[in-house]
């Protein structure tokens, strides 16, 4: 583990970690692989992964429309509204 | 009561208490974490629904760690809850002095059992699929299981009997004619025979061998045979857990971004810093990891290396569990390392929810009903939880 | 040299069903007010749990049964993981790993003739929000009502090399989409959008270029204008080196008419996708698959066929028709009602038609009752309302599309008249009132009987037999 993953792994997810944190995430990662050479001692080339434990496939519903929540209470807690409209500072594509 | 928010005046001998993963429209919900300090859901839990419906109150919520994936609540934005130097967990707390008669819980990764077997009460975690997610605060949805803390076995009993139950708001919901093998009409063979899992045991203390003797004892002597079985596939579940828990995390705590609701930094200059600061000011250093470590575990280089052969792993421990299924009617092993955690430790070891989940992780990763008595842990296959608990009361040595 | 563009297309079509992809909130946000049509799962908050629209499911199995694609009998969901304000939850639910439907053909025609385009894959998959940059200077509004309507999203392989080709392509698919009347399929309306992968290689090359992905281009035209620019622009850098080409995402301007490299983060592409755990495999058994597969409608070469070998329409009656499933709809009902396919045609093409040409209205936009056109040819076929009047009352039905003709006839004294005695009076007092042109019909002017004829019918308002008024006024001169 680099420093330069950790660096891309922060962007990726929107945090800045402290330079204890990063030591911190290193030696998580550093356990990660001895615990990654255990689990390649199990075969598992014949086995299919396995998402979900329940093997049952999905339910699905019928198309029809409900509205159970208001605008105003969706955005009761919000940081910033103008409008209706949620806000963030500018995008600028 | 060691709530954090409290109903006044409720007086009922049938008062829960729901941890705060619970979503609530009455109470502020905030997985332990400052991002979400104050939030009103606009739903409520399904469990909590039903318990409603059947005459239980809602006494308060109680106190977790942000997110529910550390060890007892440590890592909640209101702090860490010690009593006579041991760490405690707040819903155990609340159960044990008797001011609420049940709570329930998110068990994602080990947390509830840790807390149950720590404090000398029942938890039983059922069947993945049978209690809705509805209304839950998302960790690790493919383990995600809504459980029950009590300080008996009956009270677990009647508790899931409420709960259990189709809802087709949860698409991974079980039909209601699976989930009713986990009422009390439904009838159920006794549990004969038990596996106890050697390869579980590494690194327990004393007092946990001590539980763990007693509770093969009190089997033995009401009649079920205890057979030592060794596994170590089963005793690798925590490395695979710990990278589908992490990755799932992950993404579902990518929702808290300072935009729509909760948390957001007083200072930022741009759409990409009002998400970095917020998360960072918002965020405690455990979830940080744990979401860098669950980030790289899907990335392009890693997806097959790591994340696939960890759904494979889950598979392989699946078809482990069921051979040892085949021979006996439920698996005994620790569910802790100590049977408390000490400030010291705690300092000394950041990551220790990581490794203690060896334990709590063969049924996190499997979905597989565990009940936890007499600091120990009965694991069973699907659907066995009145067997199971039937035989945690007499290692808890009910009714005596 | 001689180069040769290759293209490839990502098309994005909104599904038109009632509800999103995996909660219950309206997806119809065209024009809706901001955050309408939201719920804690589209906005982002935690709790709510995905559950799929099966309606979604069968248009996106129809989509692909229509692009002739093969349909994975187990489909399942995954989710894509970034940051954008118009993704609320921060990740997008999608299909990565086995997407509904794989490996299809689509045929299209160019002035170069027929040629297959393959299609990759269609996934389902939510849409996300749609952000607003011209409220306030420094600030984007967010709006959700978009978020999670469903769409699919239609793969092709490299297999387009000029923007006819890519015009023929998406009105194709357009069309088949509409027949399955599984999408609107309107870039105005942002039910359709598409992305373009554009690469320049020599001809006979079998090594592909330097690949530029465009986005933004919100009509055919931009699409058409999008092409021709980056094929030059391709064609200008390996010929005279004006730049060093990137793979890389560019923005079309459609007002310079110029494309730019979009600002790209370094994270750009990493989407760490995995399999959803929230959402169970679609399973799709012989009953879903067959009734989808007896829903599907007659292609359109199909039924211009039938057309000609069964109505007995001509080739160019029967390609008018066939151009859009509302008019197919409109004749064929036309039709049952008034048994002469001709007839229906006629009616379709040189009025309803030229109606909706009139109005600046596409003909996939035609509302009127066929049953109701079909009953209003019989009035006329019949006698009982005048050719004009039929007209004003195709009018009216374009207007309100509920009106019933006989009754609108009656209502407005559309009816002709079967009453001799008045028809009689009117040519009389019309013959009274103008001696000269009676002489002048009489002196050898046709002319001047169709004035008469045209007074009359006037003073008729139009409800009179043609022929019978006609006889009457003929009769009636020579008595002069």
């Amino acid at each position: 583990m680099e420093r330069d993953t950790i660096r891309r792994l922060e962007l990726l997810n929107q945090l800045r970690l402290t330079d204890s944190q990063k030591d911190d995430v290193m030696a998580f990662f550093a356990k990660r692989e001895d615990d990654l050479k255990a689990l390649e001692k199990i075969d598992t080339a014949e086995t299919e992964r396995m998402v979900h434990v329940m093997p049952i496939m999905t339910v699905v519903r019928e198309d029809t429309v409900s509205q159970n929540f208001s605008r105003e209470a969706l955005q009761a807690g919000a940081p910033e509204t103008d409008e209706g409209y949620w806000c963030v500072p500018k995008v600028v594509e | 009561m060691n709530a954090y928010a409290v109903k006044k005046n409720v007086s009922s001998d049938k008062i829960i208490v729901a941890d705060d993963m619970m979503l609530t429209v009455d109470m502020p919900t905030t997985a332990g974490s400052k991002m979400l300090d104050g939030y009103m859901s606009l739903l409520e839990s399904e469990a909590l629904t039903r318990l409603k419906a059947e005459g239980y109150v809602l006494g308060g919520k109680a106190d977790v760690g942000e997110f529910a994936i550390d060890l007892l609540g440590e890592t909640s934005s209101r702090g860490a809850l010690f009593a006579d130097g041991a760490l405690k967990n707040a819903a155990a707390q609340i159960v044990a002095s008797g001011e609420a008669s049940a709570a329930i819980c998110l068990d994602a990764n080990g947390s509830v059992r840790r807390a149950a077997a720590q404090s000398g009460l029942i938890s039983l975690k059922p069947t993945y699929g049978t209690v809705s997610r509805y209304g839950v605060i998302p960790v690790a949805c493919s383990g995600d299981t809504v459980s029950i803390l009590a300080d008996n076995t009956d009270t677990c009993g009647n508790i899931i009997d409420v709960i259990a139950g189709h809802d087709a708001k949860d698409g991974t919901s079980l039909s209601d004619e699976l989930c009713s093998k986990l009422k009390k009409s439904a009838e159920y063979s006794p549990v004969r025979r038990v596996a106890l899992l050697t390869s579980m045991t590494d690194g327990i203390d004393a007092d946990v061998k001590a539980k763990l003797d007693a509770a093969v004892e009190a089997l033995t002597k009401s009649g079920v045979e205890v057979v030592s079985v060794e596994n170590e596939i089963i005793a690798s579940a925590r490395p695979a857990w710990n990278v589908l828990m992490s990755a799932e995390l992950c993404n579902n705590v990518s929702r808290y971004d300072g935009v729509k609701y909760g948390y957001r930094a007083q200072s930022f200059n741009g759409i990409d810093e009002l998400y970095t600061n917020s998360r960072t000011e918002a965020f405690g250093d455990l979830l940080k990891t744990a979401i860098i470590f669950g980030s790289e575990t899907l990335s392009t280089e890693n997806y097959m290396k790591v994340y696939d052969k960890c759904l494979r792993v889950r598979r392989v421990i699946v078809e482990e569990f069921a051979k040892i299924f085949g021979e006996f009617d439920a698996i005994l092993m620790p569910t802790c390392s100590s049977l408390s955690y000490t400030e010291e430790q705690i300092a000394n070891n950041r990551h220790l929810a990581f490794e203690e989940n060896f334990y709590t992780a063969p049924a996190s990763i499997s979905g597989l009903p565990a009940v936890v008595a007499g600091g120990v842990q009965l694991v069973g296959s699907a659907f066995t939880e009145r067997a199971l608990l039937t035989a945690a009361k007499i290692i808890a040595k009910e009714g005596r | 040299m001689k180069y040769e563009t290759v293209i490839g297309l990502e098309v994005h079509v909104e599904l038109a069903t009632s509800s999103k992809i995996f909660c219950s909130c309206s997806a119809h946000s065209y024009g809706a007010e901001p955050n309408s049509h939201v719920c804690p799962a589209c906005c982002g908050m935690p709790g709510m749990l995905p559950v799929v629209n099966k309606r979604v499911v069968d248009y996106g199995m129809k989509a692909g049964m229509m692009l002739g694609c093969h349909i994975n009998r187990t489909t399942t969901f995954d989710k894509k993981s970034y940051y954008y304000p118009d993704l609320p939850a921060a990740y997008q639910t999608t299909q990565w790993f086995a997407p509904v439907a794989v490996n299809g053909l689509v045929e299209i025609e160019t002035s170069k003739g027929k040629k297959n385009i393959r299609i990759k894959q269609i996934h389902m998959e939510e849409d996300a929000g749609k952000l607003v940059h011209d409220i306030r200077e420094d600030t984007t509004h967010v709006d959700f009502n978009r978020t999670s309507v469903p769409l699919i999203e239609i793969v092709s392989q490299p297999d387009l090399s000029s923007a006819e080709e890519v015009e023929a392509y998406l009105e194709r698919l357009k069309t088949l989409l509409r027949y399955a009347r599984v999408a609107e399929c309107e870039m105005a309306h942002g039910t359709m959008r598409c992305d373009v992968n554009l690469s320049v290689r020599p001809e006979g090359s079998d090594k592909l270029g330097v690949r530029a992905e465009m986005k933004n281009m919100n009509s055919l035209e931009a699409i058409k204008r999008a092409i021709e620019y980056e094929t030059a622009r391709h064609i200008d850098a390996i010929e005279n080196g004006t730049e060093v080409l990137k793979q890389e995402t560019r923005r079309w301007d459609d007002i310079k008419g110029k494309s730019y490299a979009m600002r790209t983060k370094e994270t750009a592409g990493d989407y760490r996708y995995f399999p959803d755990p929230n959402v169970m495999p679609v399973v799709i058994d012989d009953e879903w698959f067959d009734s989808i597969k007896r829903s599907l409608p007659e292609f359109p070469e199909v039924k211009r066929d039938r057309y000609i070998t069964e109505y007995g329409l001509g080739e160019y009656d029967a390609e008018q028709l066939i151009k859009s499933i509302a008019l197919c709809d409109c004749f064929e009902d036309a039709y049952a009602v008034c048994k002469s396919a001709k007839d229906a045609a006629n009616w379709m093409i040189s009025e309803v038609m030229s109606i909706l040409n009139a109005r600046k209205m596409t003909y996939d936009m035609l509302d009127i009752s066929g049953k109701a056109l079909g009953e209003l040819i019989l009035l006329v076929t019949g006698s009982k309302v005048g050719r004009a009047n039929a007209k004003k009352i195709l009018a009216a039905m374009f207007d309100d599309p509920t009106i019933e003709p006989t009754a609108y006839a009656e209502a407005n004294g559309f009816v002709m008249s079967n009453d001799t005695g008045k028809v009689e009076a009117v040519v009389k007092a019309a013959v009274e009132a103008d001696p000269k042109a009676v002489a002048d019909y009489k002196g050898g002017k046709e002319k001047a009987l169709m004035a008469l004829f045209g007074k009359c019918m006037k003073e008729l308002k139009g409800n009179c037999d043609p022929q019978v008024l006609k006889t009457i006024l003929i009769d009636y001169i020579s008595k002069v």
